[in-house]
């Protein structure tokens, strides 16, 4: 029998909710031997990580539910929360589960915290995983495929066998069929978000941090099939994209806020691994250069990502909010987010320029007070809905 | 010809409207304002949904849009929801359409609302967080003082000496009027002083909108409280905003159902509009 939306999206909260990663440590005990590495927002090619045999895991904070303090003796006041939760879950054997941490290029803060759990956790393998400036395949394309051999190599270590070329290749390909699944959820919620609210498609793709790639996308297909069975009213809300949640993550109580106050959000970039490289990787020839390839030249734009050209800024954005014929943005960034919100006055100006109505605001991933929040959502939701020339 | 309900569910009240529009002709069919009194509010809001259309012998399919406002998101037969401050500035203009200014003191906030003559929001200003400008907190005071809620107004406006609340703070206001009850302080007093001090916020919150001149209305719950009304107009001779006629309307409780009614109108011929621009 078909899995209704309840038993799906219950079972998603059930692993976004869990800070001790038993589905982990659960995958873990399955087959001796088995190794699991995590990896910080907003993108590892962990293509490399699962042809090494390994389980990459998404850890995107405390959130809501947990208390920092530990965490808080190693960052000032005026850091973000993301490090100072991360710092937490290890700090108190929460991420015991796993044999190594990734810390991707976002920003300093991150780049800092992959330093300070190398002297933390001597044990643990730790890499700061770099990512190109220049996107020419011959200067940064090389630099990148050096960066990943390096992590090849070092799993590889780690597993006590080689990682190899087919590995690699079918690691590909299964992580292609995980993100047509990803990028077909996200065509389904902006044709009829009414049934596939983002507050339940939030939680099917934070399960993805935590499950195997093969099962997850397993279960994004369930989701979808079983949300198109749903019942569910249509309302008039204005739709929206959502942006400037690609590190530290919106409480769920947010994203729920924001749809309540009116507004169907039909694109965000939560858990952006997932969609960050645009379209299929070749799962033939060389492994490591089409990777490299797809993150020079078919990933997404966002605010840790270079641009190297000023015309380009916001041009994936404009292009989401057509695409998915979105009639405003929310800027949602985390409070002390540099990137985020250091981009966003340029992004402001390219909506301007092109009329597209925004509205912004910052969070933290525990933020609990919602009003002010739903206050400014509803507000813009009515602003579009009686007063926009569209 | 466009028939539209609004729904405006406040932390005291539900309140329920039926209109049709024909053009420009606006006709305000029907209206049903329910007391919550611990009973569920989405209950109410389907019962006052279906008496209100039992009025006029209509049927749910005969509505083209309804509307929600308040805390009305989670109703599940609505078209849409509109944000109270949206739905109060328009019922605002459609009760007293020389309205520059909309006050909405509801039992759990107050808000200005400065507006243009179309019921669109040019500024608006909310109390905090704290009760003490809310309808929730006089509904307390006159528990306390064993006062029935329809007697305050008349009541605060035979005040001769009013004693003013010495904080804003809800929680000490009302450790402040036992104490005055203790001290003899007549009833009167004590409630045009509570009126005083409630108006005062307003009287603020309204001038930072930025208005200067012309007729404010109250609506919400508290509308039809003759001494906040008169309240208000004394603190805004306070506050130096002289030009400002302080008003209320017999129906202004249901400004937001009324905002959202309209609205919802608007919002379905626009749609319309859409579908049609689309189709060409």
């Amino acid at each position: 029998m078909a899995e209704m939306v309840k038993d799906i999206v219950g079972r998603c909260e059930a692993l976004f909710e869990d800070l001790h990663f038993d589905a982990v440590k659960q995958w873990k005990a399955a087959v001796p031997g088995r190794k699991a590495i995590g990896y910080m927002p907003v993108y590892v090619p962990r293509e490399i990580v699962h042809a090494a045999g390994m389980l990459p895991v998404g850890i995107f904070g405390g959130g809501d539910q947990m208390e920092v303090i530990q965490g808080d003796a190693y960052y000032q006041s005026y850091i973000c929360r993301i490090p100072r939760s991360t710092l937490e879950l290890g700090l108190t054997g929460r991420l015991d589960c796993l044999d190594g941490m990734l810390f991707p290029s976002i920003c300093d803060v991150i780049r800092n915290l992959s330093g300070m759990w190398q002297i933390l956790f001597k044990d643990k393998y730790v890499r700061y995983v770099d990512v190109p400036q220049n996107y020419l395949d011959s200067v940064g394309g090389e630099f990148y495929i050096h960066e990943m051999q390096v992590l090849r190599d070092d799993l590889g270590k780690l597993a006590g066998k080689p990682v190899t070329d087919d590995a690699l290749r079918a690691s590909i390909a299964v992580y292609n069929e995980n993100r047509r699944a990803v990028q077909d959820l996200y065509a389904y919620r902006a044709q009829k978000p009414w049934q596939a609210p983002t507050s339940e498609v939030y939680l099917v793709i934070r399960a993805g941090m935590v499950l195997p790639p093969e099962e997850h996308t397993k279960l994004v297909r369930d989701y979808i099939a079983a949300a198109e069975l749903e019942n569910r009213p249509k309302r008039d809300n204005a739709r929206v994209v959502l942006t400037g949640s690609f590190c530290e993550q919106p409480p769920l109580g947010l994203i729920k806020s924001i749809e309540m106050s009116g507004c169907y959000v039909v694109d965000d970039d939560f858990g952006l691994v997932m969609r960050w490289l645009l379209d299929e990787v070749p799962a033939t020839g060389d492994p490591l250069l089409e990777l490299s390839k797809a993150f020079l030249h078919r990933s997404n734009q966002q605010a840790s990502k270079y641009d190297e050209k000023k015309e380009d800024k916001g041009k994936l954005l404009v292009h989401s909010v057509k695409f998915y014929g979105a009639e405003g943005v929310i800027f949602a960034a985390p409070s002390f987010c540099d990137p985020a919100l250091l981009e966003r006055p340029m992004l402001q100006d390219v909506l301007a320029k092109q009329k597209i109505p925004y509205t912004a605001f910052k969070y933290a991933e525990n933020t609990g007070q919602m009003a002010p929040i739903r206050e400014q959502a509803g507000t813009f939701a009515d602003s579009i809905k009686l007063w926009s020339a569209a | 010809m466009i028939t539209t309900i609004g729904i405006d569910i406040g932390s005291g009240a539900v309140k329920t409207v039926l209109f049709r529009q024909d053009g420009d002709k606006v006709e305000w069919l029907a209206k049903r304002v329910e007391r919550i009194r611990q009973r569920s509010p989405m209950e109410l809001a389907r019962w006052t949904y279906d008496e209100v259309l039992e009025e006029v012998k209509l049927r749910p399919e005969d509505i083209q849009y309804t509307a929600t406002t308040g805390e009305g998101e989670n109703v599940t037969f609505a078209t849409g929801h509109f944000y109270s401050m949206t739905t109060h500035a328009r019922g605002g203009v459609y009760l007293c359409p020389e309205a520059k200014a909309v006050v909405d003191v509801g039992a759990l906030n107050g808000r200005a609302i400065f507006i243009d003559e179309r019921g669109k929001v040019l500024a608006s200003k909310m109390t905090s967080q704290c009760a003490s400008g809310s309808g929730q907190f006089l509904e307390n005071i006159a528990r306390y003082l064993g006062v029935a809620i329809e007697e305050i107004g008349p009541l605060s406006q035979t005040s001769k000496d009013p004693e003013k609340p010495s904080s804003i703070c809800a929680v000490l206001a009302e450790t402040d009027v036992i104490n005055m009850v203790s001290r003899g302080i007549a009833t009167p007093d004590i409630l045009k002083g509570i009126h005083l001090s409630m108006a005062s916020r307003l009287a603020k919150l309204l001038k930072v909108t930025g208005i200067k001149t012309g007729t404010v209305l109250l609506t919400g719950g508290l509308a039809l409280d003759t001494g906040l009304l008169a309240a208000l107009q004394e603190e805004l001779v306070n506050e130096k905003i002289t030009g400002i006629q302080a008003v209320s309307h017999p129906d202004s409780i249901c400004a937001g159902a009324i905002g959202a009614a309209l609205w919802g109108a608007f919002r379905h011929e626009k749609l319309r509009q859409l579908e049609q621009r689309a189709a060409a």
